[in-house]
């Protein structure tokens, strides 16, 4: 076996993470849908020959442990039927991906006849057909209403698009030009991480690469031994109650125990309910996605993520659940439920690690779409995900306004963009402080509250609001935090309250209100530093009465 | 009649002057003083009088860079700043963009806002997207919070108001209101600094503009009172972050142009030196003591960033501002970056540094970890006797004895370790230059590489030559080269503005009408009369329709909308690697550089004289190469005495007072006339 010398081995994996990085700003800067490059919806790997992630670009952690599940399934679907020049396409949930909305792309890359590694692009298209504009349904029963699938089909064939999959992308989806678009970038970005893996194989030779490969994912894997291995055996267990489906509101208790055993970890979701009805379903790709993000942030948050990491690890779950959920149950909002997933293993284990952990935060993306006619009479669609309120942890305050852990490098739209772009006009976007957080010697992060009026007739909305009744859990006599909510309020001032909602009707001078609730908080809120009290009532976070019920502060006590 | 500039570094302050008459050069480096910048300038010129006969009475122009401006933000010691903003949107400041760049840290939190949330202040008011007026301003609102402010003893006021970039009326009249009431305040409303959309990043933008006038505004104030007692009177320049230079007035109407204004001088430096080789384009890398700066000069202009962001990190969103700041993408390599074995048992260089003090190993002031110039000094490149002109003499075995700490664990030679460090510090380097040329649509083989910084030159051969390069410059004075630089630059000033239109030949007219407008803005900008020569280049934002972000092409104003749309294709491509001929185009923003002709160094021929191969030859050196070839004996040679225009081949060393140059071998060198070390690869290839 080639063994690597420390500094190649060194640049090899600078250069991995440069080409990662590469892909994606390629990738925000053409695409074409704002799902993309202004909410990063996408990510792109590098995996080697066997379909182990070697390196990955910071974007969001959905897509932590998809890639090598969505590639290793391609490997078996085409044994050796691949050649220079192909690119592959795939959005199967039930094969390591997550709804049908993301399109996978992925390029075999050759070297000297044959294949050194594959580059992988996953990004979220704005429409893929389906019952509805956006391809999500809320209220969604089966995966046949969620839009067109495509398993593992050649998009280009010697460097060339095939012409069929190109048509039956077309006339499958509403808005054509922007998914031709978006697929144009990703496949610009693939080519790009060949023409490094290329340049990397030229200097160092296949051999060199591949032992770097294994070298890198060998010692990710013995660290994150080690950091498991320093925390106390056990069974950890944890319950949680996600809000209802979207095609009812009743409440599903999912459950997870998880077990450290020297240097292993295993979470078993053993006793969570079957698939449910509505589109929160995740597939088991995704699962391992949700599952990883927590174990990553458990054992090295800020390391470059590899497939090295996750080899300790071991997810149990019986098939057809919740969490694991086979065709043809609808998986659209799968994001809604693996959060649950990922939020249960970080309950469980987050007093294992309090310099690393916090407390619940307000986990669901609420995700909400607005569509209707702009000024021009031409059809618009706006998506957007909501920031919130996260938990406090042991030494600080819960994070103001910041997204949800299914996301990550996800910005918010700015007011300015949105009211030159759609017949929208925002009120207000300021921190949800009315709504509150968890109370706590530190306190959870505030939401926010974001309000729509809307200025053309004939629009509508729909959203899928998780935590719209369970509120975010606090830790040590921190309280919970508060909740999320969509309401509207009519022009006659009528307001309606809505969580997972398929469709509202929305008339001109309508508003909706979007609310996202507070984390929760870490100790005794009355515990928390008088002068620190003091400061938020300053700064109108705590009124004076929340101060004196919740925190048993008075006036004058600081000083 | 001297031009004379100062540069404030982090360590130093380096000083360069050049005699118009004479040609002659004074060069000076003094401690930066951290509590008043303006000493450690005049300690230099003091300095520069004494040792080179520099006469201050006969400096008729004065630039000057420094930290004034970085440090009061990084540091947070601006003044205590309240913000009046549109109601409903007081905490657009704290919540930001809310994104969570460090994935997997369920502790994260965005930046903190600069101005605490009881003295952010909202007044009722709105604009739409057009600059239509939906609620008139409510001035009565700003009654209490004039109060306020007065009772909290705030400083400085930034007004932001929803859409102002299409219409600042309502910011014009808040703020003429706040100043009246509040004389002593500074008071900054945000499309006097940015005209572009985004209201996070045109808050911020407004938000640390303010927190930083008054600081700034009263260093000036110091340092022309120092000048002037010392008889420098002439116009005082100060180096912006855009590349250029600008008055101290117009400075201090927007500091925040001064942001990043050292490293601008080096990259206007390369650009000057790219003009001189005749060469457009230009990869410029400045190597300090604790980050290496890379920058790409396209067309003989610096790039400029067009999202740049203060404290921002693979990891950290940092704050966005709207200035124009040349585009540099900045690496964690210095000189004094420290080397160390990580977690993973792997060797890594920086991001943390000796910095000055202690310093590196072989400095002898008390640093005992290995740095990168313990390494460069341990392969044999530096010398022990004659580094920074003989000034400080090197401790050699310090050097290993801090090297040995790394080689141990990895079971190399002290020699095998130190050249470990280059390796992978010089790795980091390309995976950033490339950053800034390939991942930007240029190839480095068109451009010349310029490298500067008390580092550099000893790393240049190996860069250029993988990086592919033309040609490798060291340029003149490179430990200063950023206050050389600053010699170079012109009056500069950068006027953009959104506007949206569909791309057709109505929006050509009216793009040109606007240009015009703003070159009239330029000339009342630079109050030279309408006479001034003037260079402008136009710019134009456009997108396909549907994407967000658009693409800059050159406007030429005998454009029509189809020799544009070429030009856009082209530049989309080159960005991108695709364009869409078929795809409607919108435009978003305009954009004006104006730079203002002024007097810019000139790089004399050398006098031949005194100059040959013998009179410049040093002595040999021993430098280690590993692998097969081991340790090569190098011939030394004293950069002032080489000749101009003969090929020397490589390996070989050149020395000077404020660098130490290596040619490997495969390489020649050749000085230009004017000076330059030009190194290229002898069989005229790249790799």
């Amino acid at each position: 076996m080639i063994v690597v010398d420390p500094v190649t081995q060194e640049i090899i994996e600078g250069k991995l993470a440069a080409t990662v990085d590469e892909m994606g700003v390629v990738m925000a800067r053409t695409s074409m849908s704002p799902v993309i490059y202004e909410v990063l919806d996408f990510a792109c790997g590098l995996l080697t020959r066997d379909g182990e992630l070697v390196a990955q670009m910071n974007g969001i952690t959905l897509f932590t442990g998809t890639f090598g599940t969505q590639v290793k399934s391609l490997i078996a679907l085409y044994g050796d039927d691949l050649e220079d020049g192909d690119i592959l396409l795939t959005n199967d949930p039930y094969s390591g991906g997550t709804h049908a909305c993301d399109f996978a792309i992925v390029k075999p890359i050759f070297f000297g006849g044959r294949i050194l590694a594959y580059a992988i692009n996953v990004a979220h298209y704005l429409d893929v057909g389906g019952s509805v504009p956006g391809s999500l349904a809320p209220n969604a029963t089966s995966v046949f209403q969620e839009g067109l699938r495509l398993p593992g089909v050649k998009v280009v064939r010697s460097d060339r698009f095939s012409g069929e999959v190109l048509r039956i992308i077309r006339e499958n989806v509403r808005l054509p030009e922007v998914a031709i678009g978006d697929l144009t970038a990703q496949v610009a970005t693939v080519r790009v991480a060949a023409r490094r893996m290329a340049e990397l194989a030229h200097k160092y030779g296949t051999d060199v690469i591949e032992a770097a490969f294994n070298h890198l994912l060998s010692v990710s894997e013995k660290q994150a031994r080690a950091a498991i291995a320093a925390l106390p055996d056990g069974t950890y267990e944890a319950e949680d109650i996600i809000d209802g489906d979207g095609v009812t509101t009743d409440p599903i208790s999912v459950k997870v125990a998880v077990t450290i055993a020297g240097d292993r970890l295993t979470a078993d979701f053993t006793g969570c309910p079957p698939a449910v009805a509505g589109p929160i379903n995740c597939a088991a790709g995704a699962l391992q996605s949700a599952v990883r993000t927590i174990f990553k942030a458990l054992v090295a948050p800020q390391a470059p993520s590899n497939e090295g990491w996750f080899r300790p690890l071991s997810v149990v779950a019986p098939k057809g659940s919740v969490f694991t959920a086979e065709k043809p149950s609808p998986t659209g909002w799968y994001y809604e439920g693996s959060v649950h997933a990922s939020e249960l293993v970080w309950k469980a284990v987050a007093k294992l690690m309090p310099e690393r952990f916090s407390a619940g935060s307000y986990t669901s993306l609420c995700v909400v779409y607005v569509s209707g006619k702009d000024e021009a009479g031409q059809p618009f669609i706006h998506i957007e995900p909501q920031h919130g309120g996260w938990g406090a942890s042991r030494d600080g305050d819960g994070a103001n306004a910041v997204i949800a852990l299914t996301d990550g490098d996800t910005y918010n739209y700015s007011v300015e963009v949105i009211e030159a772009r759609f017949p929208l006009l925002v009120r207000r976007y300021e921190l949800n402080v009315e709504g509150g957080s968890g109370a706590g010697r530190r306190r959870g992060g505030f939401g926010v509250i974001r309000e729509y009026e809307i200025l053309g007739e004939g629009a509508s909305a729909y959203c899928s609001f998780g935590r719209t009744d369970t509120p975010p859990w606090g830790i040590d006599g921190g309280k919970p935090g508060s909740i999320n909510l969509l309401q509207v309020e009519e022009n006659g001032g009528n307001v309606r309250n809505f969580g997972r909602e398929p469709h509202i009707e929305l008339n001109r001078g309508d508003l909706v209100r979007i609310i996202t609730g507070g984390g929760g908080g870490w100790g005794n809120p009355r515990a928390r530093e008088r002068e620190q009290v003091r400061r938020d009532v300053e700064d109108g976070y705590l009124t004076r009465e929340v101060a004196r019920n919740l925190y048993g502060y008075e006036e004058g006590m600081a000083s | 009649m001297i031009r004379l500039a100062t540069d404030v570094g982090g360590t130093f302050t380096d000083l360069v002057g050049y005699d118009e008459r004479t040609g002659e050069i004074f060069t000076a480096k003094s401690l930066t003083t951290v509590h008043d910048q303006s000493e450690g300038v005049l300690a230099a010129i003091e300095l520069a009088e004494k040792k080179d006969g520099l006469s201050a009475r006969d400096v008729i122009f004065f630039a000057h860079g420094g930290t004034t401006v970085i440090n009061a933000i990084t540091e947070r010691k601006g003044v205590k700043t309240a913000l009046v903003t549109t109601a409903g949107f007081r905490d657009v400041l704290e919540i930001g963009r809310g994104n969570r760049p460090d994935l997997y840290n369920l502790q994260f939190k965005s930046p903190e806002a600069f101005v605490p949330r009881s003295l952010r202040f909202e007044v009722r008011e709105r604009l739409d997207a057009k600059g239509r007026v939906l609620t008139p301003i409510e001035l009565g609102d700003i009654e209490p919070i004039v109060r306020e402010c007065r009772a909290r003893r705030v400083e400085a006021v930034a007004v932001v108001f929803l859409h102002s970039y299409a219409n600042p009326e309502h910011e014009i009249a808040c703020a003429k209101a706040i100043a009246e009431a509040l004389p002593d305040v500074t008071v900054c409303a945000s499309h006097e600094v940015s005209r572009q959309w985004r209201e996070y990043e045109r808050s911020n933008t407004a938000v640390l503009n303010a927190y930083v006038q008054p600081i700034i505004k009263r260093y000036f104030a110091r340092l022309e009172s120092a000048l002037t007692e010392r008889d420098l009177t002439c116009p005082y320049y100060a180096m912006q972050s855009n590349g250029g230079i600008s008055t101290f007035d117009q400075a201090q109407m927007s500091p925040l142009t001064l942001v990043e204004s050292g490293p601008a001088g080096g990259v206007a430096g390369a650009a000057r030196i790219g003009t001189v080789l005749g060469e457009s384009e230009v990869l410029s890398l400045d190597v300090g003591g604790t980050t290496a700066k890379c920058s790409l000069i396209h067309d003989s202009r610096p790039t400029l960033d067009s999202e740049y962001k203060l404290e921002h990190t693979r990891i950290a969103p940092g704050y966005p501002v709207q200035v124009p700041v040349v585009d540099i993408v900045e690496i964690g390599a210095g000189g004094g970056s420290i080397a160390r074995i990580d977690e993973r048992g792997a060797l890594c260089v920086g991001p943390d540094s000796a910095g000055s003090t202690p310093g590196p190993a072989c400095y002898g002031r008390g640093g005992d970890k290995p740095t990168l110039s313990d390494a460069l000094l341990t392969l044999g490149i530096f010398d022990p006797a004659s580094f920074a002109g003989g000034q400080m003499q090197l401790d050699k075995s310090k050097a290993a004895t801090a090297i040995a700490t790394v080689a141990k664990p990895m079971g190399l030679s002290v020699e095998d370790a130190a050249l470990a460090i280059v390796e992978i510090a010089h790795a980091s380097m390309i995976n950033a230059l490339k950053l800034v040329t390939v991942q930007r649509g240029h190839d480095p083989r068109d451009a010349a590489f310029v490298i500067s910084g008390g580092a550099g030159p000893a790393l240049a051969a190996r860069l250029g030559r993988d990086l592919g390069v033309k040609m490798t410059v060291v340029p003149p004075h490179p430990g200063i080269f950023s206050a050389w630089g600053m010699l170079a630059a012109e009056p500069r000033a950068d006027f953009r503005s959104m506007w949206f239109a569909p791309l057709g030949p109505e929006a050509v007219s009216n793009l040109k009408r606007r240009f015009d407008e703003l070159k009239r803005e330029a000339v009342r900008y630079f109050s030279k009369g309408d006479a001034a020569e003037i260079r402008y280049a136009c710019r134009v934002e456009a997108r396909y329709r549907g994407q967000e972000h658009g693409v800059f092409a050159l406007f030429e104003m005998e454009d029509d909308a189809e020799s544009f749309a070429q030009r856009f294709h082209a530049a989309h491509e080159r960005a991108y690697t695709f364009c869409l001929p078929g795809s409607p185009m919108e435009i978003t923003m305009i954009h004006l550089e104006a730079v203002l002709h002024g007097p810019v160094i000139a790089i004399p021929k050398l006098d031949r004289t005194g100059r040959s191969l013998d009179a410049a030859f040093k002595g040999r050196r021993e430098v280690y190469f590993g692998g097969t070839t081991g340790w090569v004996s190098c011939p030394v040679y004293e950069r002032t005495r080489l000749p101009s225009s003969e090929r020397i081949a490589g390996p070989l060393i050149i020395e000077e007072a404020t660098a130490t140059s290596l040619v490997v071998a495969g390489q020649e060198l050749e000085v230009s006339e004017e000076g330059l070390l030009l190194i290229r690869e002898r069989d005229g290839g790249s790799v």
